[in-house]
């Protein structure tokens, strides 16, 4: 037996839905979207949920991370109830619950909170550069670049990456097992064989390198298997960008930040000009997107979805400065464009990935993995 | 005896010659003695067809004609026009039924429905040559009316009839006008008020000159028929002089000083109220009535009004009107004891009463001194029903319903709304109050009519229990502070009306019309009408659409001075009649009336009230009864022609 909760319509309209209380269960959405199937039949069923507030169903539920908001829904609804819009305020209110310290639900409902924590990171990046900075110096390397590593040496450096790097794990683990408590172990009636964790271990290894359930959006209106969608391939370069840099900074630093210039075929300088263009790219055409409003997905924009984007941005446009200006022989504008990448890539990371959007490319692969094994558990997987 | 008959055998495009060998029906046909001509055609009913059988009738000298096609509810009087305009009487015609009884009936078996066809063409052949010329029948009709409930139906209908120039009487039971419509605040889709619908139709009333109005009337008893009809009106007393030009401030004395105090009809019984009353200050007519079955005439409101009469008598009226309309209304339905907690869990109400309750109450809704934060509101009480007698949707209630779940919304704001129907049925641009309730957050829940939503105490809080289909059959509870049971209509208690009239009603227990698509206003009694909520459950736009129909109607049936009757009615032979009280008896529109006439008694048709169903001809002991049209030689003559 459940109790209805009329209340929890205004929680979920801090993350952003929308006017989904006038749904009238026609089921249209759920007949449009290319995703959902007979195992997991959504989003109607989520908005239903989401109407009576029905919140122990909400949370244990996997199905808002098996849709890739194609909009196909919203615009086919009667009532203007937009559920795709709905399935993305469940994925930021799901991000919440999984967050066991509370900071994504504060981040996500209040902005005093989000731009208070950009804030007081950033600044606590440039206390550090204020008291621990290198010697500015002005001379320069045999071949003409900066002493960056002089100013901010890539050890002191490795040691900040190597903290902000076991906070990120840690945060992002423990809410991904949250996650799993949610979803898995509070259907006590399915009993999981463990042999299954290892056997479908692959779909989160596939989900998480190729996204290729966006390339699925829309089929069921073209009739196509697959669709090579710009939408999917531009957040493909975009994921693997920031992948490729995220790997470069955490592990290979030293090999990274070099005082060295290298040839322009080097793979140093490749590998950086490769994520630096998918960051671009990526950003330029979702900040398009969001002004222009044409797709259903772009169309409502919360101010989170805002925020990372500027500071993805930031981070990857003084990044690229940092590049050259060092290259380019110019010390002063090297070191403060560094202190600013700096400011704005640990506020970004350290809210991104934990607490916020950046942790949906975890969920998402985990996602379609619990829901596999739930389904083979149960002997109803295809 | 008719000798010159022309048969027509219809191929109904291929309807019936698919199946019927129309030929061989025709040829038969025309072997049959004293058959002058017998034809096939494609389409009877066309022009051209109708035209040659006309040139047929003049050409052959026919004298009686039989169209072999549909039945006769289609193109009965098609052909009776074809042989009037022929120059024959239009009962020297006889209409065969061969698409429905034979084509369509037998369709599997062509050869058997052509045998059929061919004998029934023969009986109709038979009948034809007994058919006799006959003349129907006209009589006197006063342009007057009487209107029986002055509620939103009944007085719109009066205004019209008043303006195509018919005299109206109309009575209401009440001691004021406007029935339901004056309980109502707001109303769906206008917002006006019931008040102000009715203080409009009363005030153009007042204007009319020909509009005659009764309160705390009723009809005593009817004698008479269509167009002629003497009413005997019971005036019951008010008991508060007609020029009492009425003191608000006096009034509220007078209603203080009443020691008597009661449940209050007007509120559901919510408030109570004194003997001397007037629900609200512009409730028509102006003046205040006492209630006679409470007061106990203890005088200490004439003692500060002197235009209370406790002395008035009742009065009795005798009026002449042509037809009667019948806009008695409806009532909410009255939930049983125990169904869904009602009179048992205390704070389970019906949309009516919660309709005056917010209207009582101001700022927040106040229940029983409990301040309401989340009302469940049930519907289909009384409507829909499996195991009761309440099959038909009440229509209105839906609609009603979410209405008032908006205006509580509006006027309390915080209130949840929960909604435990059937399917919600808001029709037409009603559709439009359901997407305005969904979007201001109600929440709304579904089962089907086996597993009903379930209303109990538990823990002290009254809690209901739905299997709702919108959520995979989940079993879903709320904790309420108020249950709102969604009652449908019933008609009014109109037991002495029922019992004059003998208007029939149907298994719902409404008044029920001829033909629910092509005679709706109409009833089988001659001359007596229904509109509005009386005849089905209606909202008020649909009522007052009945109302103006059934003023049409009126208009058009008795405006001309005189009203054609069939002339296929009752004959009695008083010569064989020994008045036995048989066919009296058994007689559904009391047309028939003992007679006296040199000592002999006999009985009398009366053919104004005969309807010709033939009711009264096997009862009669000594076969002194005819139904003209269908005499004995007729059928006879019919049956020989089948069995032959």
């Amino acid at each position: 037996m459940a109790q209805i909760n009329p209340d929890f319509g205004k929680v979920l309209k801090e993350y952003g839905a929308l006017d989904f209380n006038a749904c009238y269960n026609c089921g249209n959405c759920t007949a449009v979207c290319s995703l959902s199937d007979e195992e997991n039949s959504f989003p109607r069923k989520m908005i239903r949920l989401s109407v009576l507030g029905l919140e122990d169903e909400l949370e244990s539920s996997v199905d808002p991370w098996l849709c890739y908001y194609c909009g196909e829904c919203s615009s086919t609804c009667p009532q203007e109830t937009d559920p795709g819009e709905l399935m993305m305020t469940l994925r930021r209110y799901l991000t919440s619950k999984y967050d066991w310290t509370g900071l994504a639900s504060k981040l996500y409902t209040s902005k005093v909170w989000e731009f208070g924590t950009i804030i007081l990171l950033a600044a606590v990046i440039l206390v550090l550069f204020i008291f621990f900075h290198g010697p500015m110096t002005t001379q320069l390397t045999a071949d003409g670049g900066v002493k960056l590593n002089t100013f901010a040496p890539w050890k002191q450096i490795e040691i900040g990456d190597w903290i902000m790097a076991a906070l990120l794990a840690f945060f992002l683990l423990s809410n991904i097992f949250n996650m799993y408590l949610k979803i898995v172990r509070s259907k006590k009636d399915i009993k999981i064989p463990f042999s299954l964790y290892f056997t479908e271990l692959w779909a989160l290894i596939l989900h998480f390198f190729t996204q290729k359930q966006f390339s699925k959006c829309d089929t069921e209106l073209t009739g196509k298997k697959y669709t090579l969608s710009t939408y999917w391939i531009i957040h493909l370069f975009l994921m693997t960008s920031y992948v490729i840099m995220l790997i470069m900074i955490m592990v290979f630093l030293p090999w990274f930040q070099t005082d060295n210039i290298y040839e322009w075929w080097h793979p140093q300088r490749l590998l950086g000009y490769y994520a630096t263009i998918g960051l671009t790219v990526g950003i330029v055409y979702f900040i398009i997107e969001r002004i222009k409003k044409t797709s259903e997905k772009s169309k409502h924009s919360h101010v989170t979805d805002w925020t990372f984007l500027v500071l993805l941005f930031l981070t990857t446009i003084s990044g690229i400065l940092v590049h050259f200006f060092r290259i380019y022989g110019l010390p002063y504008a090297t070191y403060y464009m560094y202190v600013f990448h700096l400011m704005a890539l640990f506020p970004m990371l350290m809210i991104e990935v934990p607490f916020s959007k950046w942790s949906h490319l975890a969920y998402r692969p985990f996602a379609i993995y619990f829901n596999n094994l739930l389904l083979a558990a149960v002997g109803s997987k295809k | 005896m008719r000798n010159r008959i022309g048969v027509y055998i219809c191929y109904c495009g291929s309807n019936i010659s698919d199946y019927v060998d129309c030929e061989k029906v025709k040829d038969i046909a025309a072997e049959t003695t004293d058959v002058i001509l017998s034809k096939t055609t494609m389409f009877a009913c066309s022009d051209s067809a109708q035209n040659e059988m006309i040139e047929d009738i003049k050409n052959q000298k026919l004298d009686a004609i039989v169209v072999a096609s549909c039945s006769p509810k289609l193109h009965l009087n098609t052909f009776r026009n074809v042989a009037q305009r022929a120059g024959l009487n239009q009962y020297n015609y006889v209409q065969v039924n061969i698409r429905e009884q034979c084509s369509w009936a037998h369709s599997n078996t062509p050869p058997q429905a052509t045998e059929k066809a061919i004998k029934l063409v023969k009986a109709g052949i038979a009948r034809a040559k007994q058919s006799q010329e006959l003349t129907p029948m006209a009589i006197p009709s006063t342009n007057s009316v009487l209107v029986v409930g002055a509620g939103v139906a009944g007085m719109r209908a009066a205004i019209e009839l008043a303006k195509m120039g018919t005299e109206v009487f109309i009575i209401e039971r009440e001691y004021f006008v406007g029935g339901r419509a004056a309980q109502w605040n707001e109303l769906f889709t206008t917002n006006e008020t019931g008040r102000e619908v009715v203080s409009r139709l009363y005030n153009t009333i007042m204007e009319a000159n020909n509009i005659t109005l009764f309160t705390g009337a009723d009809i005593d008893s009817k004698t008479g028929s269509v167009g002629n009809f003497d009413v005997k009106l019971r005036i019951r007393p008010r008991h508060v002089k007609p020029d009492c030009k009425l003191d608000w401030g006096k009034f509220k004395k007078a209603v203080e000083v009443c020691p008597v105090e009661f449940d209050d009809p007007f509120n559901f019984g919510l408030t109570k109220q004194k003997a001397i009353y007037k629900n609200f200050p512009s409730e028509f007519p102006e003046i205040p009535t006492i209630d006679v079955e409470h007061c106990t005439k203890c005088g200490k409101c004439v003692d500060i009004c002197d235009k209370i009469d406790l002395d008035q008598k009742e009065e009795m009226l005798n009026i002449n009107v042509g037809a009667v309309l019948l806009t008695t209304g409806s009532s909410p339905y009255e939930p049983k004891t125990g169904e869904f907690g009602y009179k048992e869990i205390e704070n389970v109400v019906t949309l009516q009463q919660l309709k005056r309750l917010i209207e009582l109450n101001e700022y927040d809704l106040i229940f029983k001194g409990k301040k309401i934060k989340n009302i469940a509101y049930v519907y289909c009480v009384g409507s829909r029903q499996v195991d009761g007698e309440n099959k038909y949707c009440s229509r209105y209630c839906c609609t009603s319903a979410i209405h008032t779940a908006i205006m509580v919304k509006e006027k309390y704001k915080t209130i949840n709304n929960f909604h435990f129907t059937r399917g919600i049925r808001t029709y037409g641009k009603q559709e439009a109050l359901y997407h305005k309730a969904s979007k201001q957050g109600d929440i709304f829940l579904q089962s089907f009519e086996d597993s009903p939503t379930e209303v109990y105490k538990e823990n002290g809080h009254t809690v209901v229990k739905i299997k709702d289909i919108l959520t995979a059959d989940k079993e879903l509870e709320v904790n309420t502070d108020l249950v709102v049971l969604v009652t449908g209509m019933i008609p009014r208690k109109n037991d002495s009306i029922n019992n004059i009239l003998k208007v029939p009603i149907g298994r719902d227990k409404f008044y029920n019309e001829i033909h629910p698509k092509l005679r709706p206003v109409e009833t089988v009694i001659d001359g007596v009408l229904i509109a509005g909520a009386c005849q089905a459950p209606l909202n008020i736009t649909e009522s007052v659409k009945s109302s103006l129909s059934a003023a049409v109607k009126v208009n058009s049936l008795i405006s001309k001075g005189k009203i054609e009757l069939e002339p296929t009615l009752a004959q009695i032979d008083k010569l064989l009649c020994n008045w036995c009280d048989k066919c009296a008896d058994v007689c559904p529109y009391s047309a028939i009336v003992k007679e006296v006439k040199n000592g002999k008694m006999f009985a009398v048709v009366h053919e104004a009230n005969c309807k010709g169903c033939g009711m009264c001809l096997p009862v009669c002991p000594s076969n002194a009864i005819q139904l003209i049209g269908y005499t004995d030689i007729e059928i006879e003559s019919m049956i020989e022609a089948l069995i032959d």
